[in-house]
This record gives C-alpha cells, structure tokens and sequence, in this order.
C-alpha cells in the first residue's frame, strides 16, 4: 500500500470511528430523554416535603475539605448548616492551610478543641487536633496536608452518619440539594452512590451563598462550558447512569453510602482524578463482593460551581483531568471488557478507553490526515467542506439537544436571552473551542506519559491555588 | 471515500435537525409562556368563585354553571384549586368543599382516571382522590396498590393515609411487604400518620412469615409507641432468628418506655448479633433507668464501635449518675471506652460543668485527673485558657501541670 493508500485507510478508519462515537452520543441522547423525562414526572409525586420529616432519611455528614480558604469557609460553612435534611452535621477538614482558614472557622463557630476520637479506618496524614462546636452539627478536623482526597478520607472517618456528601468547600448548594440526593439512598439500600448536576454559577446572581437568579454571563468561555456541563451531565451521565456503569461522580458534589465507601478503601491519594476513581473502584469492590448494587446520578440534586473565564486555567484543569482520566483507567484496567464487572466492565470501560481516552489522538489524527488528503489531492476541497459541516451539524444538534432537554424538563433559565445564548453557543463551539480541548487533552496524554513518576509528588502539594481562583471542576 | 452526494444529504438531514431543534426550544419555552398565562387567568376566573363559596356556603347558579361547564383540560385546574384550599382548611369547611368537587363531577371522573392506561393519569387520579375522596375510594385506591408501576403504589398509599379510615389502614399494612422498596418506604411513613389506626394491622403483620414487612412493621410500631405490641416484641427480640428484626423490636421496646420491658432489653444486650446490642444500648438511654447503668458500663466496653457509641450516649441521657458511670469508665482499663466515655461528657457539656466544680467536689477533681490520665486533654485545655479567673481555673491549671509531670 502506498503513501495515499495509507492515507485513504486512515481517513476511512477515522470516519469509521466518527460514525460509531456519534452513533454511541445518539444511544446516550436517546437514553438520557427517556430516563430524565421520566424522572421529571415521577418527580411530580415525589412527596419531597414528606421526606423532611420522615423518620427513614437517614443522617448526612457533609465532608468540606478545606486548603487556605479564609475568604469563604465561614460563609460556605454556614450555607452547608442551614441546608434542609432531616438531620446532617458537616465535617470540615482543615488540610494544613497556610493561610487563617482554622482561625476563622475557630472564631466565627466558638470552636473548641476536643477529644472526639476519630475512627481511622482510612489512611490519611496526621490528625493534629478535633474541634467541636456548641452545635454539635459541626466538626473541624485539622490535619497535616495531604491533599484533597486526604483530606476527604480523614472527613469520612470522623463522619458520624451512614451517608456521606462530598463536596468542594467553595460550591453552592442548593437548599434541598442534599435531601434529593439522600433520596435515591432512602428510597433503595441498593444505591451505594448518587451524583448531582454541577452548574455553572458563572453569571448567576448570588446572594448569602444562594444562587438568587439564574443567568449566563457576558464572557464567551463560561458560555461555552455551561453548554459542554449540559451535554456531559444531563446528556452523558444520565445515561451511563441508566445503564450502571456511570464511572464519575463530580468532586463538587457527590454523596456515598459510607460504609461502601470505606470497603472500596476511600479515596486515592496518589492520583489527579480521585473522583473518577474512586466511583471506578467503587464499582469493582462492588462487584468483586457480589453485591447488587446501583451508582446513580440524577439531574435535580443542583450544586453551583464557578468555572474558569480564562483559557490558561481552563487549560490546567483540561490537563488535569485528562490525566486523571487515563491513569484510572489504567489503574482499573482489569476490569476492560472483562464480564464480572457487568456493564461497568463492558460498556463504560471500553467507551471511556475507546471515546474519551483515545478521542482526542483518533480527532486530532483526522485533523492531520484530512489536511495531508487535501495537500495531495486525494480529497477535494469541495468533499472536504462538505464533511467538516457535517461534523460540525452533528456536533451542533448534540450541543443543541442538550439545551433542549433543559428547557424541556429542568428549565434552569428563565430568560429567552439566555436560552438563544446557549443554542448559539451550541454552534460556536464546534470552531475552535472544541478542536482546543481536543488539543489540550492530547498534549494531557503526553504530559502523562512524561511525568508518570512525579505524579504523586505533585498532588501532595495541596490543592492548586491557580485553580481554586476559578475551581476545576469535571463535568 | 464516501459519496459526495450522501455527505450533501447528511448536511442537509442536520441543518433541518438544527433547525427543528431550535423551534423546538422555543416552542417549549413559548408554549409554556402561553400556558402559564392562560393558567393566570383562569385561576382569576375560578378562584372567586371558590372563595365566595366558602365564605357563604353556597355557589350561585351561574357559577355553579360556569365550573360544571369547563371543558375538560380546565377542571384539572379547578381541581388544583380546590384540592390547595382543602389541604390548607380543617373541619366543617373542608368538608364543604370536598362535598363540592364531588357535586362538580371531580370524583367520578378520577375514579374513571384509575383505570388509564397512561400510569401519569393514574397517579394523578390516585393523589386528587386522597384529597377530595371519602371512605367510597379506599376501594378502589387499594386496588391501585398492586398497580404494575411504583409510583402509582407510592401514590396510592399516600391518599389511602389521607383518607385515614380503618379499611385504608388494612389495604396499606398489606403493601407493606411490596417487592418494591420506594413503595414499602411509603407505606410504612404513610402508615405512621395514620397513627393508632395501623396498631392492630401491624400486629397481625408481625404474626407472619413477610421478613421485610415484618421489620417495618416493628418499627412502625415504636415510632407509633404502640403498647399492645410489647407482648409480640418482646418474644421476637429474644427469639427471632432475623438480626434486624430482632434489633428493630428491642429499638422499638425502648421508643415504648415501659419499664417492665427492661429484662428483655438487657437480655438482648448480650445477643450475639452487634446491631441488636446497639440498639438494645439505644432502648436502655431511651428508657432511662439508672438501674441498668452497670449494663451499659459494660456496653461501652463492646468491640463494635457502634455499641459503643450508643451506650455512651445512652449513658448521657441518664443525667448526673450517668455522668458519673461515665467518670469512673474514665478511669477503667479499656483505652477505647475512655476515649468514647471523654467525647460523650464533652458533648453533654459535662466537663465544663465537673470543672467549674473543682473547689468544691473530690468527684468532679477525681474526674479530671481521670481524664487527663487518658490523654482527653483538648477540652480540659480550652477550658483552662477561657474560663474566667478563679479558683476553679487556677485549679484546672494545676491539675494539667501535674498531669504533664506525671
């Protein structure tokens, strides 16, 4: 075969693979329609107000894992309280900040060192002191710095409630965020896990750590998120939800059985997608046990989150996730293809192997073979255009669907601005936006490949302060 | 490489699926603008009317003519309508209304909605009856309960305790054991509101082989403090061969509070299963007698955590001899049990008030030391910097100096 052979076989394997990740985003589309249409009308007799008061919702310890976040933490702390659940204390670990966020905790709750002892039954870095709080609803724990997912395995061990809720110290919770995603738990003993929608509070209007009124903002980049956070949440997730196999539950907002989550062994410390794989072990220590189970996420439970305005950090937390990705992946590679781990095994593992690790190299390769078609004339420009405005329609009616079904069931957006705002988004996406992300997440692919072994040295810095400006959150 | 002609097509296939999925977005959003205004003024045109009615007694002819005459899609917003004032109202005027909605033909026609075939319309009917039905829907709601779609169980059993008669309370006690667990869950909360109704029921439940059903039942029945079930209760914790059934019966024993159940409860704080000694530590600080403060002392030396947790609580709940049974666990050999004995007087605010004692009581000293020994100091140092300057600071100051020494 010769040179334009090859580059013909390439281009056919590439539209191949094209066919077939669109053809899967159909499937996914047409799953999540039926499963969120069906939701928004169960959720019509839910009787979400019984569940306030009945005696089978059972306690939630709140974990806020906490690195310099003087300017917030009293506000974040005191909006985690005063959320509606029948009974929930909130958990903040302190992860050796450098700045006052201890003080401030200390002044603002008359807090007290306290000889609570701590069940260890993750391993987490040094436990220096407990303090307790009048309340009894709130615990601090201050430890030694040991990153995020640290600090969120010492918060699950000093919880003192069956279910636990994950979050970032800086989301916004809405008010009965926490009783719809305890519901599934209630309502199921199966459901070990339950993931909310992430929002994008960027343009919102926030009032005493309330999202007040919802809108979008000026600024093009935070646009084009809220749509991508619609596409991968409402669109993807509910349909790998559907079928069991949903392997991310964001680490904004995330709620677990916490015995579940102590027998899969907590939360990684030696990787940047602990999310990810924590929901992924989950799924294997599940299997591996027997047990019959469910790992849900449903789109009412809402936390806001703010998302990068500039491209330098959105490109750090593409990286990051990218990275985080693909070395769960490989951490549970086990598990690819292989039929004990049900459709986790079969259907998820192999897509995200196939789709989301490898996407980005089998796009950014079409890019360069479509190019080196046209530059020796195996393809015509004529055929050339025609196809990119394909890909472009199908990448524009997935972007658009997915508002679509926004307004269709969950109706976020009251204005019309900002729902043209978002279909125009839609479109815009696809020139340039998206073909950045695809390059950001290669280059995530060889920065894996380059650093693998500084990896862990890095996460145990903290949490990064660059990102924390404008959070990183996965959609 | 593919066919031009067909890429054309695609192209063409997409734009038209664009371009469908945009009206569609603003053919939602518009219609529902347009609904919710016509809804504004029809609620403008009822809702008087209702008012009237509930402030004379009566609806005029026109009126009554002008609701009957609604077209269909309407009289679900009339029914809204009533159905939130008959929510909000008791008695005599409640009664006035409900009566209403059936002269107005709302109840005949959700009777005829549970039969659809769309399980929505159903559910829908099924909650509109549990509002404005009387003891004539129990009948058919009960049927609903074995309805192929859990929601519309769910519902059922909502307005079946609604209804709130004996026969509704007999049909939901029946679900109990309903393969799904969302119905089951709705049950058991809906059979607790309707209180001592469901006692006889549940007992009969308890009598039967239905593990689930069983275990809810015992539940319900403490929630409910149901004393005509001490008897069965107090058999199964002892004898059951289901852990949580067992743990459920002894719970509900101690939410009873009868005294005379504490041997039983005692006796299962040495069951072999740790959940029903946890809850048998629970039912012990429910009950509150000091006589079982040994039991618990002895709890809280438990290998399983939870046990232990829950006899320090209890220990707390038993006032000053508790504290004191706490104290001298402060002094015992079980590091662990100290540990949870200083977090529970810590809590309970015990501490500050042994320290605030100190001058004047060799227990409240004799505790302190016992606490500084077992290392729970944290608290005894807060205390030590913010309590105001006296002797008992002084005191607490020199007790932890000591104890540094030592």
């Amino acid at each position: 075969m010769g040179p334009e052979g090859l580059l013909l076989a390439v281009n056919y394997a590439i539209l191949g693979y094209f066919l077939l990740i669109n053809g899967v985003y159909m499937a996914l589309y047409a799953l999540s329609f039926a499963e969120i249409s069906d939701y928004a009308r169960r959720e019509t007799f839910s009787g979400l107000d019984d569940l306030f008061t009945s005696n089978y919702a059972p306690p939630v310890s709140v974990i806020v894992p906490a690195y310099n976040e003087e300017a917030t933490i009293a506000d974040s702390v005191r909006s985690f309280l005063s959320l509606r659940y029948p009974l929930h204390e909130v958990v903040v670990v302190n992860d050796g900040s450098k700045d006052g966020t201890l003080e401030v905790l200390k002044e603002e709750f008359d807090l007290w060192e306290s000889d609570q002892p701590v069940r260890l039954q993750l391993g987490t870095e040094k436990i220096r002191k407990v303090y307790a709080s009048a309340t009894e609803r709130l615990i601090v724990l201050d430890k030694e710095n040991g990153g995020k997912a640290d600090a969120l395995n010492a918060g699950i061990c000093a919880a003192r409630y069956p279910l636990v809720c994950c979050l970032d110290a800086d989301i916004i919770l809405e008010e009965d965020a926490l009783i719809r995603a305890a519901r599934p738990m209630i309502e199921s003993g199966e459901v070990a896990a339950v993931g909310g929608i992430v929002r994008v509070a960027n343009g919102c209007e926030v009032d005493s750590g309330r999202v007040v009124e919802v809108g979008t903002p000026r600024a093009a980049l935070p646009n084009l998120q809220i749509v991508e956070y619609l596409r991968a949440f409402l669109a993807g997730r509910t349909g790998w939800s559907k079928l069991n196999c949903l392997l991310i539950i964001s680490g904004a907002f995330g709620m677990f059985r916490r015995q579940d989550l102590i027998a899969a062994g907590g939360y990684a410390r030696d990787t940047v997608g602990e999310d990810m794989e924590v929901v992924t072990r989950m799924h294997r220590s599940l299997r591996e046990r027997n047990r019959d189970y469910r790992i849900l996420f449903i789109p009412d439970p809402v936390a806001w989150t703010e998302v990068p305005d500039t491209l330098r950090v959105l490109r750090r937390q593409r990286d990051r996730w990218h990275r985080g990705l693909i070395d769960t992946l490989l951490r549970h590679r086990k598990m690819l293809l292989n039929p004990r781990y049900g459709t986790t095994g079969l259907l998820g593992m192999p897509y995200f192997f196939l789709f989301e690790f490898l996407g980005p190299v089998v796009e950014l390769t079409g890019y360069v073979a479509f190019a080196a078609g046209l530059a020796l004339g195996i393809l015509s420009l004529e055929f050339a255009l025609a196809f990119l405005l394909a890909a472009v329609g199908l990448g524009a009616l997935l972007s658009i669907s997915a508002v679509f079904l926004e307004e269709l069931r969950l109706r976020r957006y009251p204005r019309w601005r900002d729902l043209a705002k978002l279909t125009l988004y839609g479109v815009l996406e696809n020139f340039g936006y998206r073909q950045l992300n695809t390059l950001w997440r290669v280059l995530a692919i060889v920065s894996f490949l380059r650093k693998n072994t500084e990896w862990g040295a890095m996460e145990r810095r903290g949490f990064d302060a660059a990102e924390r400006k404008s959070p990183a959150r996965k959609p | 490489m593919l066919n031009l002609e067909l890429i054309k097509l695609a192209i063409l296939l997409l734009a038209g699926l664009n371009l469908a999925m945009i009206v569609l977005i603003a053919g939602v959003k518009g219609a529902r603008e347009l609904r919710r205004r016509r809804l504004k003024n029809l609620y403008g045109r009822i809702e008087p009317d209702l008012d009237g009615f509930l402030i004379s007694g009566r609806l005029s002819g026109e009126a009554q003519e002008k609701l009957r005459r609604l077209p269909p899609w309407d009289r679900e917003i009339l029914a809204a309508s009533i159905i939130r004032r008959v929510s909000l109202l008791r008695g005599a005027e409640r009664e006035r209304l409900v009566r209403l909605a059936r002269e107005l033909g709302l109840v005949d026609r959700y009777l005829r909605r549970l039969k659809s075939r769309r399980r929505w319309k159903r559910a829908q009917a099924a909650e509109n009856l549990g509002y404005l039905g009387g003891p004539d829907v129990v009948e058919p709601l009960t049927a609903l309960l074995s309805d192929r779609d859990e929601t519309v169980r769910a519902v059922a059993a909502r307005a079946l305790a609604r209804l709130g008669t004996p026969g509704a309370a007999r049909a939901l006690v029946r679900s109990l054991d309903d393969p799904s667990e969302v119905t089951s869950l709705r049950v058991a909360e809906n059979l607790e509101k309707l209180g001592p109704l469901a006692t006889e029921p549940l007992l009969a439940v308890l009598r039967t082989r239905k593990r689930r059903a069983r275990v809810l039942a015992a539940r319900i029945l403490g929630n409910l403090k149901a004393t005509e079930a001490r008897g069965i209760l107090r058999r199964i914790a002892l004898r059951d061969w289901d852990v949580d059934l067992r743990a459920q019966a002894v719970l509900a024993l101690g939410k009873i509070g009868n005294p005379d159940d504490l041997p039983e409860i005692i006796e299962a704080a040495r069951d072999e299963a740790w959940p029903v000694r946890a809850q048998a530590a629970n039912a012990l600080g429910m009950i509150g007698e000091v006589s079982t403060i040994p039991v618990l002392q002895k709890l809280m030396t438990d290998p399983e955590w939870w046990v232990r947790v829950n006899a320090g609580r209890a220990l707390s709940n038993l006032g000053e001899t508790g504290e004191e049974a706490l104290a001298e666990i402060l002094e015992g050999a079980d590091p662990f049990a100290r540990h949870r004995a200083a977090a529970v007087l810590e809590t309970r605010g015990a501490i500050r008030r042994l320290v605030e004692r100190l001058s004047e009581s060799e227990r409240a000293r004799r505790t302190v030391r016992a606490m500084i020994r077992a290392g729970a100091t944290g608290h005894l140092r807060h205390l030590a910097d913010t309590l105001p300057e006296g002797r008992e600071r002084s005191l607490l100051r020199g007790l932890l100096e000591a104890g540094r020494g030592a």
